[in-house]
């Protein structure tokens, strides 16, 4: 029954996700809806805290080297250092996330579909993390972005959401007819969607190289819209500006890194490619981190600055994992990783102290306006916490030490400089400088935020509640520990990092 | 190249998917949109059973086409969903015209 | 006992940081006291440190793999350095109570204060190159953040980005350098680098010692990047005596010197080193003869005397350039607090609109000129002593062009020195400008630094001494306070010195008041206000990357056909590149 533990970490969200949404549809008495908001809230923290048992339960099988799997007829579901990496990164910002939200998205239409829906994106998240069919991979995934388009255009009365909805949905399906192209074509040469099946197939029998070329293709592209790989990113500011904020920190904390391993899946069954694998990480990785930070620099809505720069930090995770794919270097991946879950804390965090403001300054005063970057001016005369948990969040996502990003950056640079290929070195060098460009459109924002005379919306501000600030409290905390004591993640990102040399068999 | 059943489903895949993509590239009707997300879909599912039968596999490409029409049927209705919205909202469904997002 | 002590450095500034802001702006009188106590506590510390010296780590902590071990070694290099910035440090923060009195946001200015003697402490004492690097963005940080630290204004906010972003160009430098060494050593620890340099392939030498010597010209606003350093004036003057003269651009010299030994050899690294010593004193100190802003031009002599420093380190003279960084910080955080006070009591920095405040500040005056004379390179003040140094060392290794660009150099900031001080406090008052008294704290640290500039070359001996038996690698002989003074009264170099500043002295008597209030000559203005064609420089790149990004955001059209476009294009793309690396 021990084993079974983690097939709960999936079920309980999954389960829990219908149940708060039909108890936030009992009664219509004016008396009941304030109660049933409460009541929607607590059902859904109370199910993400349930979900942490079962985790915790996975951790320590997992680390005593027990094995955790289970299937139905031929669909498994395997936890491997991976796995559990994504589930922590879920669990932890999907709580955050739900904490945030309750006054957040009180007395919003629909509130009870919304926790639904983000309980339902978690769960599934869990299980593509666990998935190891490749067709099942699929079914996760497109689950998962259902969920989220639903998110993204949660506020209908918003033309500006309905677009970024819109848009999201067209170029995410497109996506997943690339991966299902892809699918088919290992399938057709493999005869089976297992993936250890397939490794055996593959490599036993005459196979067309080509075709598996192409289904890498398929399956780059396919799941790099998801992931807002340059140039199939131009979903990505649209939804993240215009989702609630919650939301933007759900997709740019989680989702387009679900995408990620999601893509790292899916390649693996391919083996023999891992070279070419690691040029097009990197090579990507490099266009992301550039285009993100130029478009970022010239913004004036600050979530959309911070929906490009969640474009130039996927970028840094791209080429730490094309590092460990060209070289077969540990260390590259667990940078990786790492970043993958400092990026997580980080722009999470800011995603929701940008969100605090929005409450403060707009929600509370019935106004659904964006945040504009000069709105910010002053803002830490009133908000002191929020200003100071963004500025830690945007400094922290510069690269600055002693915060959380900058030692995630460096395990990256590590691993690229032992290397020791010119063209690898000239890349990471890029990264660094371009890492100090980015403090070009971070910077500013701190300024503005500590300045003396306050904008208009900072004196209109209205106080917030204690469910707000406490996420972001604890986040910062997080990410200033994170800073001083990086080895405090090793415990899943080594298991990640040998999972993922696993699965490309080096 | 003979025109044996292989064949004629390769044939089909890949003109759907070409009207498919052609198709999005020029469409600006939402409604048509997921219409023509619809047809790439249907390629889709020819190409399972297509590599089912080629990998004599056949009850597994079946199965998975199944499985592939029931869950692009969820985005499908999510799709025309948002559509009648973005038609409340904007009074129109020409993709240009929603586009206010830009830069 | 060492390793303790090296805690407290750190740890006292950063928990007195934490305290002085969680207490919070309510009560600012308890802010200004407990910041004095902690940073006097880390200055007592680091004196203690001094009778612990020792060229092994006293702290060896395993932080497992790609951080390497975290340690934290006393020797004289390190010690001398903690010692300036703690010291100094306390002072700084002492003055600071009566000059930043009534500001708003107290905490966040003395925690980033602080953090940031805690950081320059954690700099210099740290013999891990990750954790170096570490404590030396952190400095970046704060003086960022103190720069800055007047939010409302937009030149200060542009200081502050721009020092940011130019140190932390610097900054890529030390980490592409660190981590090229920890790719061919398999080690972090600096003294791993230093005993096994020549076990690293020559390309990869010298790449890591041009790196440090990019790092270390970004950190010290030496020639090239010497653009930052005038702009970061807009800080409140203490920080402006603490980072911007006294510690924070040394750790560029520290770099240099620190790693000496290994670059020793690598070919061209020295001249490299000189050129940019020379280059950087020599237009700095044009730019200041020019100056009417009284905080910019003690900023370009600060580069200027950088220059020196750098000079003497490509001409082998580590323990010369360490002895001048020695005096020039006392010196010029002397200089720098009392232009603060002078700032401070009338309220602008355009010394056009002073002139016969001495009088008026008698106290203000004596402080400067005591200042001035050390800088000026005047006998028995600590500047002479150092700066003889530096020129004996240059002349009798380093090309005799560069050591007769440095001799010139020593005249103009005899000059321009001089021309400062007149325009401050001598002549007559060109505008009535109210004076509020200086406060008793300004008082005290100002005495303090005076009394150091008359006599903190007698401690040429124990710095000597410290250093030559703490630094393995660096082969500096023993010498004592009396042989150093000998030496330097009769080495011709003195003396030619001499004659220089002299010269420098008779023309600034001779035309000097002249030139000083009248307009300059147009082309030496427009040559000193763009720092020597680099402004427009970096004005060009920045306007590049910005119209550049204004011009990329056309390609989010926001068009959703396009978008489909770019999905299939890039499909295309990718499948192209895949069949051609793979066919290959």
């Amino acid at each position: 029954m021990n084993l079974l533990n983690f097939i709960w970490m999936i079920t309980i969200p999954l389960i829990a996700s219908p149940v708060v949404y039909l108890s936030g549809r009992l009664g219509t008495h004016e008396v009941v809806l304030q109660r049933r908001s409460y009541l929607v809230r607590g059902l859904a923290l109370l199910a993400i805290l349930l979900a942490w048992v079962p985790f915790v339960f996975s951790v320590r099988t997992f680390l005593t080297g027990g094995l955790l799997e289970f299937n139905i007829e031929s669909i498994w579901l395997r936890v491997d250092g991976i796995s559990l990496l994504v589930a922590a990164m879920v669990l932890v910002l999907g709580t955050m996330v739900i904490l945030f939200s309750g006054p957040y998205m009180a007395g919003e239409v629909g509130e009870e579909k919304y926790y639904a829906m983000l309980l339902a994106m978690i769960g599934l998240m869990i299980g593509l993390a666990c998935a190891d069919d490749l067709f099942n991979l699929w079914v996760w995934f497109e689950g998962m972005a259902v969920s989220s388009y639903l998110l993204v255009a949660f506020y209908r009365e918003q033309p500006a959401s309905l677009e970024a909805g819109m848009k999201y949905l067209v170029q995410s399906a497109v996506g997943s007819v690339l991966v299902l192209l892809g699918v088919a074509l290992v399938l057709a040469n493999a005869g089976t969607l297992d993936m250890s099946g397939i490794h055996e197939a593959i490599s036993r029998s005459e196979v067309n190289r080509w075709a598996l070329l192409g289904a890498g293709a398929l399956f780059v592209i396919g799941f790099g819209v998801k992931v807002a790989i340059v140039p199939l990113h131009t979903w990505l500011p649209d939804a993240h500006s215009q989702a609630p904020s919650g939301i933007s920190a759900m997709l740019s904390g989680v989702v387009i890194e679900a995408g990620l391993i999601a893509m790292l899946r899916a390649l693996s069954v391919l083996p023999g490619f891992s070279i070419s694998w690691g040029i097009l990480f990197m090579s990507f990785g490099a266009l992301n981190i550039l285009y993100g930070n130029l478009l970022a620099l010239r913004q004036t809505m600050v979530k959309r600055l911070l929906a490009y720069s969640s474009l130039s930090h996927i970028g840094y995770i791209l080429l730490g994992l094309g590092v460990a794919f060209y070289s077969g270097a540990e260390l590259g991946a667990q940078g990786a990783f790492f970043h993958l879950f400092t990026h997580m804390l980080m722009k999470g965090l800011a995603f929701l102290a940008v969100g605090a403001l929005i409450y403060g300054m707009f929600l509370q005063n019935d106004s659904h306006a964006s945040l504009k970057v000069t709105d910010l001016a002053g803002a830490a005369q009133k908000y002191p916490l929020v200003a100071l948990a963004f500025s830690i969040a945007v400094l922290a996502l510069g690269g600055l030490p002693p915060l959380a990003g900058f030692m995630s950056k460096w395990q990256i640079f590590v691993a690229g400089f032992q290397v020791q290929n010119n063209w690898v070195t000239a890349l990471m060098i890029f990264m660094a400088l371009n890492s100090v460009l980015s403090l070009a459109y971070y910077a500013p924002l701190v300024n503005l935020m500590y300045r003396k005379s306050p904008s208009e919306q900072v004196l209109a501000g209205k106080p917030l509640p204690m469910a707000i600030t406490l996420p972001l409290l604890l986040m910062m905390l997080a990410v200033i520990v994170l800073g001083f004591v990086p080895q405090l993640m090793n415990w899943v990102t080594a298991p990640a990092a040998q999972t993922f040399i696993a699965m490309f068999g080096r | 190249m003979k025109l044996t059943e292989i064949n004629i489903i390769l044939i089909g895949i890949v003109s759907l998917l070409g009207v498919g993509f052609y198709g999005l590239l020029i469409t600006r009707n939402l409604i048509k949109v997921v219409m023509v997300l619809q047809i790439l879909v249907k390629a889709v599912v020819l190409a399972f059973v297509f590599s089912g039968k080629v990998s004599g596999n056949l009850g597994l490409g079946q199965s998975i086409a199944a499985t592939v029409i029931v869950a692009d049927t969820i985005v499908a209705v999510v799709g025309l969903a948002l559509a009648v919205q973005v038609r409340r909202r904007f009074g129109t469904l020409d993709a240009p015209e929603i586009s206010t997002l830009r830069g | 006992m060492a390793n303790i002590l090296i805690l407290l450095i750190i740890g006292f500034p950063w928990l007195g940081a934490l305290i002085v802001w969680l207490i919070g702006d309510a009560r600012p009188k308890t802010q200004h006291t407990l910041a004095v106590a902690f940073s006097l506590l880390s200055g007592i510390s680091s004196l203690i440190l001094l009778a612990f010296i020792n060229s092994q780590p006293a702290i060896d902590l395993s932080l497992g793999t790609s951080f390497g071990n975290l340690t934290f070694t006393p020797d004289g290099l390190a010690v001398s350095l903690t010692v300036i910035a703690t010291v100094v440090g306390s002072l700084a923060v002492l003055f600071s109570v009566d000059y930043m009195r009534g500001e708003a946001q107290l905490g966040r200015y003395y925690f980033m204060v602080l953090f940031f003697i805690g950081a320059m402490a954690g700099l210099v004492l740290s013999g891990n190159l990750l954790f170096t690097f570490f404590f030396w963005e952190i400095t970046a940080l704060c003086s960022y953040g103190l720069i800055s630290f007047y939010n409302d204004d937009p030149k200060a906010v542009a200081g502050g980005i721009k020092a940011l972003i130019i140190t932390q160009v610097g900054g890529v430098g030390l980490l592409a350098g660190a981590l090229i060494s920890y790719a061919n050593l398999g080690s972090f620890q600096i003294s791993e680098l230093l005993g096994r340099a020549d076990t690293i392939p020559t390309a990869a030498l010298s790449f890591i010692a041009f790196s440090f010597l990019i790092a270390a010209a970004a950190k010290s606003a030496q020639f090239p990047f010497h653009t930052w350093l005038p702009d970061a004036m807009e800080a409140p003057t203490p920080i402006s005596a603490l980072i911007h003269a006294a510690t924070m651009v040394n750790a560029g010299i520290y770099l240099l010197a620190r790693f000496y030994p290994a670059f020793e050899s690598v070919p061209g690294w020295k001249t490299a080193v000189i050129l940019v010593g020379v280059t950087s004193a020599l237009i700095t100190a044009f730019m200041a003869l020019t100056a009417t802003d009284l905080k910019r031009a003690l900023a370009y002599s600060t580069v200027s005397q950088l220059g020196y420093m750098v000079y003497a380190i490509g001409a082998g003279g580590v323990l010369a350039s360490q002895f001048h960084l020695f005096s020039h910080a006392v010196f010029k955080a002397l200089l720098f607090l009392t232009a603060g006070s002078v700032i401070h009591a009338v309220g602008t920095r355009d010394m056009r609109r002073m002139g016969g405040l001495g009088a008026k500040m008698p106290f203000a005056r004596n402080v400067f000129i005591i200042g001035a004379l050390a800088l000026a390179g005047i006998p028995i003040f600590n500047g002479f002593w150092s700066k003889e140094l530096i020129l004996e060392v240059g002349l009798e290794h380093s090309p005799m062009w560069a050591y007769a660009l440095m001799l010139l150099g020593a005249g103009l900031t005899a000059f321009y020195t001089f021309r400062m001080t007149w325009m401050v406090f001598f002549g007559t008052p060109r505008e009535t400008l109210h004076i509020h008294p200086i406060g008793l704290a300004m008082k005290i640290s100002l005495a303090v630094l005076s009394i150091g500039t008359f006599t903190t070359w007698l401690l040429f001996g124990g710095l000597n001494g410290i250093l030559s038996t703490s630094l393995p690698f660096h082969e500096i002989e023993a010498e004592s306070t009396l042989e150093m003074i000998k030496a330097v009264s009769f080495a011709p170099a003195t003396w030619f010195a001499l004659l220089v500043v002299t010269l420098g002295l008779g023309l600034f008597f001779a035309f000097g008041r002249k030139f000083a209030l009248s307009e300059s000559p147009a082309w030496l203005s427009t040559l000193t206000e763009s720092s020597f064609g680099f402004e427009p420089v970096n004005r060009f790149v920045v306007s590049l990357v910005s119209n550049g990004a204004e011009k990329l955001r056309a390609t989010q059209t926001g068009q959703l056909n396009w978008n489909i476009l770019a999905i299939v294009g890039a499909l295309l793309v990718v499948l192209a590149a895949l069949v051609w690396g793979g066919a290959l």
